[in-house]
């Protein structure tokens, strides 16, 4: 006989040890408000930001004859701060699915997040070409941050490609968008950190105006800080969104299999 | 009841590919000096549970484990003593039979002279061939040089997929040969076979029969 | 139970490997990682001078597309100007954007044949053999060796023909040379894991160049940051430490992360 204890069998694992393919998320516990209340709180925050962004923000003095182009400000800057943490957050999961727990919860997170990056990049793509077509003159400038949203855009779908072309098996496919989101976020990062201080490449954007005291006025501030909370929530109802929709082709593929 | 020095015991081994269940709680224990076969129709999972033991593919529930000399191992370390070959397993097309046991010796960190060479691709039956290349090989020639690789190192553990395809007459002899001649050495050898072929399932003391799950 | 009839005289050929107890650790410097990794190079580099398949792809691909480019930018000349938006006029064709055009062109040629290694090995099912024989680290220092040889000497061959074809300066040519190699450095470690990604996921060049391409426009804008200080007269030797050195960073950091993660593509 070999040399193994009989209670050693016993407490052997025999649960499931990675996720199954047909088990199901919860939903993000997000505190303090459950369920529907998300959806209708956001609604209303972003009925005030876009009613702000109208109506109670003036225009910006250097923003063409009316100083109106400034008011993108409240759709432009919260979508590409959101695509760019959209993608960290991928990467989280990717990094704890890889090193803590394959498991397929893990890996449906991940690539939700990369999918909403992928709209809220969109997003602040077409918004930014709309500002720069009315400020600039033109709607594309190969600005160093036009290039970084571009990129930004690229590595998404890239990520989504990669993602669409394994189909044979989802622990393989975790596996490879997760290493491919790790090693896409080197030039992610280098888009952040390195390229806007590159001296060759100066920039038309602001630098820093949100952060400065003096950077904004009163009116902006009023209708901006909601406008990035409004948008936090959209994200996180967003998630949800998909969330149920992703249980709900589970059950109704498991249904199928057991037909 | 004596110290095995070689064992692989199944616990509750199940897998999958997809949703679809390959085979579920294989529970088996082989010992030293035992040669375990596997069977079961086509889809049934023999493979895989090979692929399992080897450590080249993780099991979604259940685990392999591996004894040698009373230390467990794992699935890094025991690729180091296992035999592996199964007809997924190839040897490099563009490379010349001795050139390719010479790298997965310097890959294994063994030092093959060129009459370690010659004994080895005498023993499967190759001689005065190892200067040709693989892909010029029939598939049965590819099959004996699968053996000499497979033995590179004499590992305690063989794991062998389908042991005698494209095998002739005299081939089948000398697989039965090398299993009946690992099973018995005396540092604590074990084989495990998987094939339908009912001449090799003689071979066995041991069977573990595959049934494929509805 | 079948005994054999007639045992074939056999004799033990190779010398019992010694039992190991303690557990085998793969170090770099010792027995193991560095050991396996050039044996794979070794092999990798006698089966690609008989097969001559991936320097065919990345060569062929790199001349056609040096006469591609050669014919189209035949009437580009250093005089004419460009005005920028900042209201400054450069001069259109200049050496930075000649230094681009070539790595545009290097890029792409990787693109072309730098998967192969992976995608044979997975098509020719070797890849069996190989996990059971080598650390997923060797496997990784191995093939980015391989490919690093490749795309070198591809550099080598093709950067003096661009160089006469449209009179590129090349500046210091110290910082030149660590210019390529670093760029060379960057490109093949990206190449290799995507090309990795990519014949772990059954796709083949199409799916290579898709994911991999993407990653390279940061490395490009670097390079191109690179070389201009590279034909900066006089450039502070400040300015070149930070700019090559940051060319140099992406490549390592890639590889770094790459030998991380690489056990997750290698193994089922």
């Amino acid at each position: 006989m070999p040399t193994l204890q009989p209670d050693k069998i016993i407490s052997k694992n025999l649960s499931e040890k990675n996720g199954s393919d047909y088990e199901s998320i919860k939903s993000l516990p997000v505190p303090p408000l459950q369920g529907a209340a998300w959806k209708w709180s956001c609604g209303l925050l972003m009925a005030y930001v876009i009613y702000g962004a109208f109506f109670i923000a003036n225009g910006a003095v250097g923003f063409g004859k009316t100083g109106n182009p400034a008011r993108i400000v409240f759709f432009h800057v919260p979508s590409a701060i959101l695509s760019s943490v959209c993608y960290v957050i991928g990467t989280i999961y990717a990094v704890s699915y890889l090193w803590k727990s394959p498991k397929a919860e893990i890996d449906i997170r991940s690539s939700i997040a990369m999918e909403l990056g992928f709209v809220f990049c969109i997003l602040a793509t077409v918004t930014g070409s709309i500002f720069a077509g009315a400020q600039w003159g033109s709607f594309w400038n190969w600005d160093p941050r036009e290039i970084s949203i571009v990129i930004m855009l690229l590595l998404y779908a890239s990520y989504l490609v990669l993602r669409g072309a394994i189909t044979d098996d989802w622990e393989k496919r975790a596996r490879l968008c997760a290493v491919y989101a790790i090693v896409a976020l080197i030039p992610a990062q280098f888009l952040i950190w390195v390229v806007p201080r590159i001296p060759a490449v100066a920039s038309l954007h602001p630098t820093n105006v949100l952060v400065k005291p003096s950077g904004t006025s009163m009116s902006y501030k009023e209708v901006l800080y909601p406008a990035f909370i409004a948008f936090t929530m959209l994200y996180i109802w967003m998630t949800q969104l998909r969330i149920r929709a992703w249980n709900l082709t589970q059950s109704s593929i498991s249904r199928k299999a057991r037909a | 009841m004596i110290q095995s020095q070689v064992s692989v015991i199944f616990n509750a081994v199940s897998h999958r590919y997809g949703g679809r269940e390959v085979f579920t709680g294989v529970n088996a224990s082989v010992q030293s000096g035992q040669t375990a076969v596997v069977s079961g129709s086509n889809g049934s999972g023999k493979s895989t549970l090979l692929k399992i033991a080897a450590g080249l593919l993780s099991a979604k529930s259940g685990d392999v484990d591996i004894h040698i000399d009373g230390r467990l191992c794992n699935q890094m370390e025991r690729r180091r003593d296992i035999g592996y070959l199964s007809p997924d397993l190839s040897l490099y097309g563009e490379l010349t039979a001795a050139e390719n046991l010479q790298f997965f010796a310097n890959m294994q960190g063994i030092h093959l002279t060129k009459i370690d060479l010659t004994h080895t691709l005498t023993k499967v039956g190759l001689q005065g061939r190892g200067r040709d290349l693989v892909r010029a090989y029939s598939s049965g020639m590819r099959q004996r040089l699968k053996y000499a690789y497979a033995l590179l190192g004499n590992p305690r553990i063989l794991l062998l997929d389908e042991p005698t395809a494209n095998l002739d007459t005299a081939g089948v002899e000398l697989v039965e040969n090398i299993v009946a001649e690992h099973t018995r050495r005396a540092d604590g050898c074990l084989t495990i076979l998987a094939t339908n072929e009912p001449r090799e399932m003689n071979w066995g003391d041991q069977h573990i029969v595959l049934k494929a799950a509805e | 139970m079948g005994r054999p009839a007639h045992r074939i005289e056999s004799r033990r050929v190779i010398e019992a490997k010694e039992l190991e107890i303690a557990p085998k650790t793969h170090n770099f410097f010792s027995h193991g990682i560095l050991a396996e990794a050039v044996s794979l190079l070794k092999k990798d580099l006698l089966a690609e001078i008989r097969t001559r398949v991936a320097i065919c792809a990345v060569g062929v691909f790199a001349f056609s597309a040096l006469l591609l480019i050669g014919l189209a930018t035949a009437s580009l000349k250093d005089t004419q100007t460009i005005s920028t938006l900042s209201g400054i006029s450069r001069p259109a064709w200049d050496a930075t954007s000649k230094m681009s055009l070539l790595w545009v062109l290097l890029c792409f040629a990787a693109f072309a044949g730098l998967a192969h290694t992976f995608v044979h090995e997975e098509e020719a099912g070797t890849v069996l053999a190989l996990r059971m024989n080598a650390a997923p680290e060797s496997i990784y220092f191995g093939k980015f060796a391989f490919n690093m040889i490749l795309l070198s000497g591809v550099a080598v061959c093709v950067t003096p023909v661009y160089v006469l074809l449209t009179q590129m300066p090349t500046g210091s040519i110290g910082l030149f040379v660590l210019l390529m190699g670093s760029g060379c450095f960057g490109l093949a470690g990206t190449a290799t894991i995507i090309g990795a990604i990519a014949a772990k996921a059954g796709g083949s060049g199409a799916l290579f160049g898709a994911i991999g391409l993407p990653l390279l426009v940061v490395f490009l804008m670097l390079l191109m940051n690179a070389s201009s200080t590279l034909f900066t007269v006089d450039a502070a030797p400040v300015r070149c430490v930070r700019d090559i050195g940051g060319l140099l960073s992406y490549g390592i950091l890639i590889a770094a992360v790459s030998v991380l993660t690489f056990k997750f593509v290698w193994e089922d």
